[in-house]
């Protein structure tokens, strides 16, 4: 009985992650089709010829790159941006340098093994889906061996260590990552010709980045001020706030439209930024909030007793503290940012990111698109997906958070 | 805390939001009484509620406030009741749950017009559901302006739903388990506890819930843009409308987009007063 039970829990849960995950595994199968057999009516599963021109075609301006030498680029610089995070935690967290390296060592060969097996096998996974059934049979057991070896033999990589911010040398950690990745990406177009959406991919990325630094870091302020203060003001902020939660954007994006366009700074990505920032604050400010109710107020009474202002008790003593909350927040302001369409689409008329840039390839009804369309979908939801594996526990936490106090 | 650290932590914020939030909304009440085009900018006329008398004349408005409001009417339920079976699923699972949950969290983060792109292509000619359907009924599936509605539905419940699954399970991990056992001790069933114990425990929940969803679903705008489009004007919903009111090129009405906004305001504001009254009073409770 307890056993049917269980099974029948776990088979309505898996046809739930199919129904979920649907439309990603065809948008991904359609991205490495030829065009000829997208265009089809009847759709070919199985048996089809992959590619890599679809990705080719959204990215680079050069036809004829290969996009294993693109693969090989964009893995190495995220070797070495996390190799330089392991070096960053490694001192902050203060350990014997000895035993750091032989971590990093571990790493290292981690690193190379995945570079050396993995993405073989996953080309050769690829490949043998093409055979049809009998492929498929023979892909199960790898696609496990594969999924073992990730899940069993990853060496400790934690991300959320609070220690690490907390002891304030984490910055080498904070400088060199940005640094190694914008080198990158600076890198990338010097070396290989792109199209106009690699220019699109870095304004989405500045937009983003500038986003959560200001918003983070205004709505951190009033978010402790506004837990802390017992006066009528206080309430009526977070009340409005709350308003401005509720009201359509276009209430906001139409006035910023005529005043970017009487100012000329329509098309830039400083008035997106402003945008997001603005449509942001109440949210961030409500969630920080939250988060800060939960810190006792004993711990920075006892800081200012021992003579510290108010200013450097919250600095010292609370924020190494709030990382949790300041990372949840980070992730909905990223999710924002990285997501919005209606914005962009007003206020820039050329100067796009990403997601207007794909909703622009949809538009014709050419078969062309669709496999470029699938690519670009898949391209603009690797990096995001990426970001909430890494911190999904953050993620759950602070959508827990924000409503279980209601 | 004084006043005066207060405001010094606070005015950043406060500033933002006078400067672009509370600003921007007088601009919209003034210039939704000006006629005022896109091409040229500079020279507003005054038109009084001119902009307005139109609008409620307009056959469109109408369709538009229609259908957001099924819209609204139809999701915000649905995303609910589903997430909340899926969370108590996921309460009862012990194994492969952090799985479950990534794979059931994915539409959630993905982009929504990425997220309405991929799923479109399962309906358009040679996409998945397209085939099956026509291998089912042996006609081909057609995206049409009657069912366009619904697929847009159903798409934004599956773009929503996991965010109402992950509040109501957390919602369910800080249950408390003598109350749950106590229950089943008294010879309740699975359902009389669901309705006498964890419903009650969910209230507040699902008034969050239900007020975060009711803000987003009214103002719903890059889903049903992309899957409706230029084909299925009958499908836009008030914000796709008054955007194209404003940036279609033959149109370019930025008064008249000013005036929608405006009546958008106030409709949304009819449903939340209640609630905005209703968490003033909880404020002014916690603070005394």
């Amino acid at each position: 009985m307890g056993f049917l039970r269980s099974f029948s829990r776990h088979s309505t849960l898996i046809i739930l992650v199919i129904w979920s995950v649907l439309p990603f595994t065809w948008a991904i199968q359609s991205s490495i089709k030829f065009t000829r057999d997208v265009a089809r009516k009847e759709p070919v599963l199985w048996d089809y010829e992959t590619t890599s021109n679809a990705y080719n075609k959204f990215w680079l301006d050069d036809e004829d790159i290969n996009m294993y030498k693109v693969l090989a680029f964009i893995l190495a610089f995220a070797a070495v941006a996390l190799l330089l995070a392991m070096v960053g935690r490694r001192v902050s967290a203060g350990s014997s340098w000895l035993l750091g390296f032989v971590d990093l060592a571990k790493f290292v060969a981690y690193v190379a093994v995945g570079l050396v097996v993995l993405v073989p096998a996953v080309l050769f996974v690829v490949q043998l889906i093409k055979w049809g059934w009998s492929g498929l049979l023979l892909a199960i057991p790898i696609i496990g061996l594969i999924s073992f070896l990730c899940w069993r033999f990853p060496p400790e990589i934690k991300l959320d260590r609070t220690n690490t911010y907390s002891n304030g040398r984490g910055w080498p950690f904070f400088v060199a990552v940005p640094v190694v990745l914008g080198f990158g990406m600076w890198l990338f177009p010097k070396i290989f010709e792109v199209e106009d959406e690699y220019w699109f991919f870095v304004n989405s990325i500045i937009v983003t980045v500038l986003t959560m630094i200001i918003s983070i870091t205004i709505g951190l302020l009033a978010g402790y001020a506004l837990a802390r203060y017992s006066g009528l003001s206080g309430a009526v902020i977070l009340i409005i706030a709350l308003a401005f939660r509720a009201l359509p954007r276009t209430a906001f994006v139409l006035p910023y439209y005529f005043a970017a366009q009487k100012l000329g700074i329509l098309d830039s990505r400083l008035v997106i930024v402003m945008a997001l920032v603005a449509v942001n604050q109440p949210f961030t400010i409500w969630m920080f909030r939250t988060f800060f109710m939960d810190v006792p107020k004993e711990m920075e009474e006892a800081a200012m007793m021992d003579g510290a202002t108010r200013f450097e008790a919250f600095r010292k003593v609370i924020i190494p503290i709030m990382w949790p909350g300041i990372i949840a927040t980070s992730l909905f302001t990223l999710l924002l940012a990285y997501n919005e369409y209606l914005f962009v689409r007003v206020l820039a008329p050329t100067n796009w990111t990403l997601p207007v840039a794909i909703v622009s390839l949809t538009g014709g009804e050419s078969s062309r698109t669709i496999t470029e369309a699938a690519a670009a979908s898949v391209s603009i939801t690797l990096p995001i997906i990426i970001v909430i594996i890494l911190f999904q526990k953050h993620l759950v936490k602070g959508l827990g958070a924000g409503a279980v106090k209601g | 805390m004084n006043r005066r650290t207060f405001w010094g932590f606070t005015i950043p914020s406060v500033g933002v939001m006078l400067v672009l939030m509370v600003f921007p909304l007088v601009t919209t009440v003034w210039f939704s009484l000006h006629r005022l085009k896109i091409e040229d900018i500079d020279n507003p006329t005054w038109l009084g509620l001119e902009n307005y008398r139109e609008l409620l004349s307009d056959e469109q408005f109408w369709a538009a406030t229609r259908f957001t409001l099924i819209f609204v009417a139809a999701t915000v339920p649905l995303h609910m009741i589903f997430g909340l079976g899926v969370a108590l699923l996921l309460d009862k699972v012990a194994r492969g749950r952090a799985v479950y949950m990534a794979a059931l969290l994915l539409p959630f983060i993905v982009t929504p017009v990425v997220g309405t792109v991929i799923y479109k292509d399962l309906f358009e000619r040679g996409g998945l559901i397209a085939w099956l359907y026509e291998v089912w009924r042996d006609t081909p599936f057609v995206v049409t302006s009657g069912n366009v509605k619904r697929l847009i539905i159903i798409q934004s419940v599956w773009h929503v739903m996991p965010f109402s699954m992950i509040t109501f399970f957390a919602g369910l991990q800080t249950l408390p388990t003598e109350r749950a056992e106590a229950a089943a001790i008294d010879g309740a069933n699975y359902w009389r506890n669901l309705w006498h114990v964890i419903l009650p425990h969910l209230r507040v929940l699902i008034l969050f819930v239900a007020l975060i969803s009711i803000m987003d679903a009214y103002r719903v705008y890059d889903s049903v843009f992309v899957f409706a489009g230029d084909r299925f004007t009958d499908a836009h919903t008030l914000q796709v409308y008054n955007v194209e009111q404003v940036l279609d090129p033959n149109i370019g009405r930025l008064g008249k987009g000013y005036a929608i906004a405006v009546l958008n305001i106030i409709g949304i504001f009819v449903v939340l007063i209640p609630f905005l009254y209703k968490s003033y009073k909880d404020q002014i409770a916690e603070r005394t």
